[in-house]
């Protein structure tokens, strides 16, 4: 791992996207419908990339723009859907109509494949754990083992370790040699970059090394675990950022109500996403004053403590 | 409800508050189950510490969460997390009560969030859905169970098409204990219509409390299995004002309850933010 260090690895996200998000590769990214890597899927959409395996815990919009776009092959994962806003429309479209293609699905729970992604990150080849059991989640997925506890005797459930080729994961703050820095809940994200063959960190800013330094409790992935670093400011939108942005719920709820249909779904990328040169181009569609409003909002309740 | 004082979310919500008991650490869904949580801690449990999956445990509610892992939804939390780390807590025994949602529940009580079949098959089903989340590790694993749905045709089914949180399973004695479950199982299945428990013996749903102005004729039409009424049928009371205003002060823009239709309601952000800011108490 050590020819991944260097003291500095920033780049431009179209950069970071080309060099390690390939076709037919496999892919997790980091947040927990929250703190999503919105930015990083769209520019996988703007380049073309297919046949992407998504190992993950619960998805929003990361997924279903991903499935609406034809990026996806297969989903091996939790939960797919828009929390209180309702089904995920293009989920749906690929799953039960083929359009524009069917993925295929595994389904996991949250808790079996956050183990899945915490034996990946230590390295072992498998986890047990007593969530799944009895259930037709074992019946559908053949990789879920049921085994009797070698010590104790109960049954158990083994879930293989997830190794993606690729982890992309947004955080607060990072600086260029790849620390990386969370304020807020962190879901799964330290074992999935570790688990991940290559890991890119999106960060809404730059910090020096010495500022990190400053609050080493809050680095969640160490640089050695990074292999690149991209300035992505409101890199989540719509979804939140825990001390920089809320959670824009009326360009959410928009943008659900656009998906339903296949074509507004096209149109809506084409605006948003395929009409946008890069993320600066999402934004200044988006608003940069509407930006602003949801940073206001979110600092009135929370930020990183100065 | 038409011409209700209230409507049936907001009843469900008041029906469900009361399942929760001081000082329990609760894991809930987004959406009408946080309500239900954020009402139950104005009254009789206001120690209630909630715990989301997203890895926040014990936030404070100053403004409404969409999704788990809003930023909202670590707003003030006791302690922020891997997600990870809170189902092994939830396996280790520390949690008290889960509220799930479901499209389909069975009699003994076992949900769906999978997939509706509709005739045709898991990879192609007519109605694909979320999926289980952390619903199926909380049926697993968690102390009790508290399940929330619309009592509507085609969701109460003798046998549901996917499994994918575990309820009593078949119903056999100790169903659970074998297949190496820790949990307790359901308690309750909060609907609009009436509340149902579960027999201690048979594991099989009943009807337990009906809703005012409900018939039991009307429940028993939407329930595929012959249901079965308990000795001493309860009558709901009809909600409180103080309950009511509870219910809508969690959620002052009615986008959980609302919807859609409420969403389009408002004149924009910058509505949102003066409603969120101005019910915040910050």
């Amino acid at each position: 791992m050590t020819d991944r260090n260097n003291a500095n690895k920033q780049m431009s996200l179209k950069d970071a996207v080309r060099k390690y998000v390939t076709d037919g590769c496999s892919i997790t990214f980091g947040g927990f419908i929250g703190r999503d890597c919105v930015a990083a899927a769209h520019e996988i959409i703007r380049q073309g990339i297919k046949n992407l395996t998504v190992i993950d815990d619960s998805k929003t919009d990361v997924m279903d723009l991903l499935v609406g776009a034809g990026a996806v092959k297969r989903w091996e994962g939790a939960y797919l859907g828009y929390g209180a806003i309702g089904l995920a429309p293009n989920i749906r479209r690929s799953v039960e109509k083929g359009v524009p293609l069917k993925i295929e699905l595994e389904d996991w729970s949250n808790a079996g494949i956050s183990m899945r992604f915490l034996a990946g990150s230590l390295n072992v080849p498998f986890m047990p754990t007593r969530s799944m059991l009895g259930t037709d989640i074992v019946k559908y997925n053949q990789r879920i083992k049921l085994i009797e506890d070698p010590y104790e005797g109960a049954t158990v459930a083994l879930v293989p370790a997830a190794h993606p080729d690729v982890a992309v994961i947004h955080v607060q703050r990072a600086d260029v040699m790849g620390n990386a820095q969370v304020w807020g809940f962190t879901g799964n994200d330290e074992n999935k970059a570790r688990a991940a063959r290559h890991t890119i960190i999106t960060c809404e800013e730059i910090v020096s090394t010495e500022e990190i330094r400053r609050r080493g409790n809050m680095t969640l992935i160490p640089f050695y675990c990074v292999d690149a670093v991209v300035q992505v400011p409101y890199g989540c939108h719509p979804q939140s950022c825990y001390g920089y942005y809320a959670y824009d719920v009326l360009f959410c709820g928009e943008y659900h109500e656009s998906a339903k249909d296949r074509d507004n779904f096209l149109r809506w990328l084409d605006r948003y996403v395929l009409g946008a040169a890069d993320h600066l181009a999402y934004c200044e569609k988006v608003g940069w004053d509407r930006l602003q409003k949801l940073m206001g909002l979110e600092r009135r309740f929370n930020r990183i403590p100065g | 409800m038409g011409d209700k004082r209230y409507s049936a979310s907001e009843l469900m919500a008041i029906m469900t508050a009361k399942e929760f008991r001081d000082w329990e650490v609760a894991f809930v869904g987004i959406g009408i189950p946080l309500v239900a949580g954020i009402t139950a801690k104005r009254f009789h449990a206001p120690n209630l510490n909630i715990v989301y999956e997203s890895g926040c445990i014990g936030p404070q509610k100053y403004r409404v969460d969409f999704n788990v892992g809003d930023s909202s939804a670590a707003d003030g939390a006791l302690c922020l997390t891997s997600e990870w780390r809170v189902f092994s807590d939830m396996q280790c025994g520390y949690y008290d009560v889960g509220v799930l949602g479901a499209a389909q529940v069975d009699k003994y009580g076992n949900l769906n969030t999978t997939a509706i079949f509709g005739g045709q098959d898991y990879q192609s089903p007519k109605v694909r859905l979320p999926g289980s989340g952390g619903g199926n590790d909380i049926g697993s694993n968690i102390g009790r169970v508290v399940v929330m749905l619309r009592l509507e045709p085609l969701r109460f089914v003798e046998k549901v098409d996917y499994l994918t949180t575990p309820g009593f399973l078949d119903g056999s004695p100790g169903a659970r204990k074998k297949a190496g479950l820790l949990g307790s199982g359901p308690a309750a299945v909060v609907t609009d219509k009436a509340l149902f428990r579960f027999d201690r013996q048979t594991r099989e749903m009943y009807l337990d409390t009906i809703y005012p102005g409900v018939n039991i004729e009307e429940i028993k039409a939407l329930v595929g299995w012959d249901l079965k009424i308990a000795p001493q049928l309860k009558t709901a009371p009809e909600p409180t004002d103080e309950e009511l205003e509870a219910v809508r002060a969690a959620d002052p823009a009615n986008l959980i309850m609302g919807g859609a239709a409420a969403r389009k309601s408002l004149a924009g952000l910058d509505e949102y933010i003066e409603i969120t800011v101005k019910n915040s108490g910050k």
